[in-house]
């Protein structure tokens, strides 16, 4: 606390306005980090069921693709040099979670038409099933490599936003409290030191009353003894008829 | 009877003068009939846990000495190992042999070179380099050197095309299935079809089949003429694999463009050979076949193909493609029975291909822990195969 504020009234204001805004932000906060931490836990349940099933998907995949090339001979090289014009492509596009940009990828078919007649002379059923099991290990790909960039992005953000809820919960909310109670204690303190003076003042006021009014009866004795009464039926002075004393406030 | 020293090179031969022009390399042959693995070899081989157990149990077969320089074991190096293997073989019955035998494994090879030519033509059109194209090439279908790299030296247009086919293409031997196909081909689109457009408008796939299948009726012509028992053996092979070539065609025709009835006509049915069990009423029927059930009526009027058909029908564990390989299994091996005929010579290639083709998918199931189809294989010369089990239990 460099510069401790000047315990004023405006400032207790002001400060009581800084302690609603931080609560409020660290609550809307919190919910942000419950709801980030929800969909971190389906991802998390989403990648591992994906990933179960993949490994025997690929497994499969690439026996067809054995199968394929023993009915077939090897194609590969026949593939290699085709035209190879993308039959699936990946589009990438933004999820909005709670606030936070995930990436997500699509798969987008693009209608072109690969190499129809690669079997012609043999092996033409297994290697069109070859293709399809590898079609649709292609999508489960594409959707586990998705899922994974979001798991991580999701992260990220998870801590960014778990590093502010802890900032305001330990830091930033306990020393605008400080400042608050340092205000409150001050301002107490002051009109103490006030009441205390009010008091004071009124006590020695007192005293002087008391002291004139010892003079006074010395007085009026005194003149009493001197045989003359002096009619102080003017009523005493304007001081006595109005009351107490001083108005204080 | 002309006496041993003048028989006329250029004739098979009888029983009397086979010998004496081609019984060296017929020995050779049959003697190489005896690598091939066994049954006990192929059960060690599916009994293997990984690679290097393979490697170990082919050591001690044929393939020992060519797998010793590698170090690890990998499908494709087996296969690449395996192939080198048998062209070398080859060669050397190819350098021992004369004429005709020398004219007969030559047209062995016509067909690999069939699949080298595309693959160096389509390889160069996308700009793949020529060195690269020349190792994916099959060993056994290599022609001049000269003539490879000169490929792609051509430039990428269509007069280049045209450059290319007469100066290159018609030199090598299968330059004359390139000009019928052409010639066909042109009549098609009417025009005077210029190489290029051909090499790209048409489907690799469709050209290759129509080379391969002007070089089955051009072998078969050639084994009819050489006559006896020659003829006689490689012509059934051969018009079996005709059939087979159409009805392949027909099979998987089905779902692509040349399904299409304009298509079917004019496209389809020029890719079917004009010899064979099924020509010429059976290719006829096949050009209307427009869906596997119409296929299957076809088929199964001819009694050869009619327990093919019912295997790929009930095809759940095994397709109409091992169903076609058991039968050439069946039928080469029958081709080496029997004498004074070449006919050895071609089962003995394409057992070989079976071979290595049994080796890599071992090796692949194997290598991804598939043990339980690891057994769909066609074993060779095997005690257990199906026809010899009927005839022992006679």
């Amino acid at each position: 606390m460099s510069d401790i504020p000047p315990p004023t009234r405006m400032n207790q204001q002001v400060f009581k306005l800084k302690k609603k805004a931080a609560s409020s932000g660290h609550r809307l906060l919190k919910k942000k980090a419950d709801a980030l931490k929800a969909k971190f836990r389906d991802y998390a349940k989403a990648i591992a069921a994906t990933k179960g099933n993949m490994s025997q998907h690929t497994k499969d995949s690439f026996f067809s693709l054995t199968q394929a090339t023993y009915a077939a001979g090897d194609f590969k090289k026949k593939v290699r040099e085709g035209n190879m014009v993308a039959r699936v492509r990946v589009g990438a596009g933004v999820d909005n979670v709670a606030g936070v940009k995930l990436p997500v990828f699509t798969e987008i078919e693009t209608g072109a038409v690969g190499q129809e007649s690669l079997g012609l002379i043999g092996g033409g059923s297994k290697i069109l099933s070859s293709r399809s099991k590898f079609t649709s290990l292609l999508s489960s790909l594409i959707k586990l490599a998705s899922l994974q960039t979001s798991f991580v992005t999701l992260d990220e953000a998870m801590k960014v936003t778990n590093r502010r809820v802890n900032a305001l919960e330990n830091v930033t909310i306990p020393r605008i409290e400080g400042i608050l109670d340092y205000i409150s204690r001050e301002l107490d303190e002051l009109e103490r030191e006030d009441f205390t003076r009010l008091k004071k003042v009124q006590a020695s006021k007192e005293e002087k009353i008391k002291e004139e009014q010892v003079k006074k009866e010395e007085e009026r004795e005194r003149l009493k003894k001197e045989g003359r009464e002096i009619e102080d039926a003017k009523g005493g002075d304007c001081m006595e008829e109005e009351g107490e004393g001083d108005l204080l406030f | 009877m002309a006496t041993p020293g003048t028989a006329q090179p250029t004739s098979v031969g009888g029983m009397d003068t086979f010998n004496i022009a081609h019984g060296f390399v017929e020995s050779l042959v049959r003697g190489m009939r005896n690598s091939f693995l066994s049954d006990s070899d192929y059960h060690h081989l599916t009994q293997c846990d990984n690679l290097d157990d393979c490697k170990m149990n082919l050591g001690e077969t044929d393939f020992g000495p060519a797998l010793q320089e590698e170090s690890t074991l990998s499908p494709t190096i087996l296969q690449s190992a395996a192939i080198n293997k048998l062209s070398t073989e080859f060669l050397y019955l190819r350098s021992q042999s004369v004429a005709p035998l020398s004219t007969f494994l030559d047209f062995i090879t016509h067909e690999y070179m069939i699949d080298n030519i595309m693959l160096l033509l389509k390889g160069t059109m996308s700009g793949r380099d020529i060195n690269d194209l020349i190792s994916m090439a099959h060993p056994l279908g290599l022609f001049k050197e000269s003539t490879m790299r000169s490929i792609p030296t051509f430039e990428s247009n269509s007069k280049g095309y045209a450059d290319l086919y007469q100066c290159v293409l018609v030199d090598t031997p299968v330059g004359v299935y390139f000009a019928k196909f052409l010639k066909e081909t042109s009549q098609q689109l009417g025009n005077a079809g210029e190489v290029r457009n051909v090499l790209e408008e048409v489907e690799i796939e469709i050209i290759k089949a129509s080379l391969q299948k002007f070089w089955l009726e051009d072998f078969y012509a050639f084994c009819e003429e050489l006559g006896g028992e020659t003829a006689m053996m490689m012509g059934e092979i051969l018009r079996t694999r005709a059939d087979t070539h159409a009805i392949n065609v027909t099979l998987n025709s089905f779902g692509t463009a040349l399904n299409e009835p304009s298509m079917r006509l004019s496209d389809r049915k020029r890719l079917y050979p004009s010899f064979g069990h099924l020509y010429p009423h059976g290719t006829a029927m096949l050009v209307n076949a427009h869906d596997p059930d119409s296929l299957g009526a076809v088929v199964s009027q001819f009694s050869q193909y009619a327990p093919a058909w019912t295997v790929h029908t009930s095809g759940v564990d095994k397709s109409i493609d091992d169903a076609f390989y058991e039968r050439d299994v069946h039928q080469l091996e029958l081709a080496f029975e029997g004498q004074m005929h070449f006919a050895c010579f071609y089962a003995y290639v394409k057992l070989k291909e079976q071979e290595i083709r049994n080796l890599v998918w071992i090796s692949e199931c194997v290598l991804q822990n598939q043990k339980e189809s690891i057994n769909s294989f066609v074993p060779i010369f095997s005690q257990h195969s199906p026809w010899r089990v009927k005839n022992q239990r006679r």
